[in-house]
């Protein structure tokens, strides 16, 4: 699986300013990727590119190995007229319930399963979306914040049994933490602010992996380099 | 949320009342102008019972008309929320129609179809159809983005889902656009009958205008006024009931 940019330029109609200015960048998965950088640098832009909701920029976008991309982000709902439980039941094929039933647990979500959505903390709005997402079937996976408002325990539990899980698909984790992408993804595209001279700049995380130990130093020179590069 | 209604009539109809015997005794005006309070009473127990027959008879087709109008809009709604040439088609139709005083047809429904229940039916539903489908179709064309990106996404989304969803998520709304469009077709089928008809409050009140009889008028704006504010609660008891169902299955 190989996801390659090669000299985006994207405005958006009316905008003062380029978005992207001939962005080349290449990732490979499977596994956790990240896009990084300030609000407003264009994350969110490169997902709708990938999924196609933007399509008129210049440039190449290529994903080998990546048919079915799904975009997942942290403020959307399920309709409120019948319980969570239910929603998860109608959009899991019969053959995903045994995965359905694991996803939930893992993700602390069982004894919520009769609530209504809008009964939820927003944390768990979040992991109930998610689940939903990853009941899907996709090669890609992207993640707009997906893990929004979940404590910082939870979401560690949640990515490293992400990865055991799903070790064949592709995420692009879209987040604002730096510890948590340096720990967790492979390769991070850091999108720079105004101001800087390189606009992107791919950086090697410690791509952490359940039951493996982290190493402090290779983390904190990662967190250097992303805050260098942003 | 009934009594509510009734009881913001009963001020607004105390109020306005008092206005009228203000205006009366502050500028000496005889009974025959401004009947004095007496002379209501004795007109609203001459009249009250003819005239609730002919606010039921009136109602009776407002509602007919309504229910016909909320049936068409719900469907031209559904249609027109589409981004296709068709709902394009339907809505810039439907804004400009609606852009044209529809009462001012009337006079054509009463020559080509006579002065009877058609007539006013018709009337009714034209008056109360339009201001209905603008808002239904605003309703429907507008995306609940966060909710249905996911089906989207996905590939699940059926118009059967994108109706729900919308309609769901602006339950409130269509609940109080619906009970607003009962004084609209209640307005219409006064209004014919007004014009032309031979039954109904708009009669009556027109034979009261005739006779310049202010007492009869009033008693029949008071009759109009507690049926329509007891109608309208019904019907916002209703949505919340519909809303409370659909939120508990």
């Amino acid at each position: 699986m190989q996801l390659e940019c090669r000299n985006i330029s994207f405005r958006y109609p009316g905008a003062d300013a380029d978005v992207f200015d001939d962005l080349t960048f290449q990732m490979s998965g499977p596994g956790f990727n990240a896009l990084f950088g300030p609000s407003g640098v264009g994350k969110t832009s490169i997902a709708r590119m990938l999924t196609g909701d933007l399509d008129n920029f210049s440039g190449h976008l290529r994903a080998r190995g990546i048919d079915r991309i799904l975009y997942s982000y942290n403020l959307e709902r399920l309709p409120g007229w019948s319980a969570i439980g239910k929603h998860l039941a109608r959009i899991s094929t019969p053959d995903r319930q045994a995965k359905k039933e694991q996803l939930v647990d893992l993700f602390g979500m069982t004894p919520f399963l009769g609530a209504r959505f809008s009964q939820l903390s927003l944390g768990q709005k979040n992991r109930i979306n998610l689940i939903r997402y990853l009941l899907q079937d996709f090669h890609m996976l992207i993640m707009d914040e997906s893990l929004a408002n979940v404590d910082e325990l939870t979401r560690e539990k949640i990515i490293l049994h992400m990865k055991a899980l799903f070790p064949d698909k592709f995420f692009v984790y879209i987040s604002h933490n730096i510890i948590e992408v340096s720990k967790f993804c492979r390769e991070i595209l850091v999108l720079a602010g105004p101001g800087n001279k390189r606009p992107a700049t791919i950086v090697h995380g410690q791509d952490q992996h359940l039951g493996q130990p982290l190493e402090k130093q290779h983390l904190e020179t990662t967190m250097l380099e992303i805050m260098n590069a942003a | 949320m009934l009594p509510r209604r009734v009881y913001q009539f009963l001020i607004i109809y105390a109020l306005g009342l008092s206005l009228l015997l203000i205006i009366k005794y502050a500028l000496n005006l005889s009974n025959y102008v401004i009947p004095g309070p007496l002379e209501i009473w004795e007109t609203c127990r001459e009249v009250t019972r003819r005239y609730l027959s002919d606010v039921m008879d009136t109602m009776s087709v407002a509602i007919i008309g309504q229910v016909l109008s909320i049936c068409m809009a719900g469907f031209i709604g559904i249609v027109g929320r589409q981004t296709t040439w068709l709902g394009s088609f339907v809505k810039v139709a439907a804004y400009n129609v609606q852009a044209y005083p529809i009462v001012a047809l009337a006079p054509i429904i009463f020559i080509l179809l006579g002065d009877g229940f058609l007539s006013r039916l018709l009337i009714a539903a034209m008056i109360c159809y339009f201001p209905l489908l603008l808002s239904v179709l605003g309703i429907m064309s507008e995306p609940v983005s966060d909710i249905e990106h996911f089906y989207r996404m996905t590939g699940r989304m059926r118009w059967q889902l994108e109706v729900k969803i919308r309609a769901f998520e602006n339950i409130g709304k269509l609940t109080t656009v619906i009970a607003g469009s009962a004084t609209l077709a209640m307005a219409g089928t006064i209004v014919a009958e007004f014009i032309a008809a031979n039954a109904g409050i708009g009669y009556s009140i027109r034979i009261a205008l005739y006779q310049s009889d202010l007492g009869k008028i009033l008693v029949a704006l008071f009759l109009i006024g507690i049926s329509l504010s007891v109608y309208q609660g019904l019907l916002e008891w209703l949505g919340m009931a519909v809303r409370k169902a659909w939120e508990s299955k």
